[in-house]
């Protein structure tokens, strides 16, 4: 509940920063009615790049893979061993 | 593999910054250029600046509505 209580302060503050600022027309009008509008698109844009810039630097790790498909066999000889089959594809 | 992991991020990305680049020029920039310039060519009408987000958003909304009733229908026919 307080998370909510929190997001939602945040967008009652912002609502009276704009309104404050159409009354008191720093900004030309026309770019104030159209303010809300470019802040959403500039944020769905920021999150498109934080998404293009994660994939970019993802990191792989080939030693640690190397090192996973040799514990898998050692797990699937060990359980053989014992009776288990856990070989099947 | 990661290749192709690289090639998707940089285009999503590039996708980004040229949307948010023509988007600020088109809001911010071009009310202040004059009227008869001849950069007003290569955008379109100001109206369209609020239409598309506008129709955008409101896509969006139904798709992801649809998609919440429908995984919701999927699961009351499976338990029932």
């Amino acid at each position: 509940m307080k998370h909510v209580l929190k997001i939602f302060s945040l967008l009652v503050a912002i609502s009276g920063l704009w309104i404050g600022l159409l009354q008191a027309s720093i900004i030309p009008r026309s770019h104030t009615w159209l303010l809300p509008i470019y802040f959403i698109v500039s944020l769905g844009c920021y999150g498109l790049l934080m998404v293009g810039v994660g994939l970019m630097r993802f990191p792989t790790c080939p030693q640690e893979a190397l090192l996973l498909q040799q514990d898998i066999a050692e797990a699937k000889y060990f359980l053989k061993q014992r009776g288990v089959d856990v070989d099947s594809e | 593999m990661e290749l192709a992991d690289r090639v998707v991020g940089f285009l999503l990305s590039f996708i980004s910054l040229s949307i948010f680049t023509y988007y600020t020029f088109w809001v911010i920039i071009l009310p202040f250029v004059d009227s008869d310039n001849f950069i007003h060519k290569y955008f379109l009408p100001q109206e369209y600046a609020i239409l598309i987000p506008v129709c955008a958003g409101v896509v969006l909304l139904c798709l992801l509505c649809m998609f919440v009733g429908f995984v919701m229908l999927k699961s009351k026919k499976k338990k029932a």
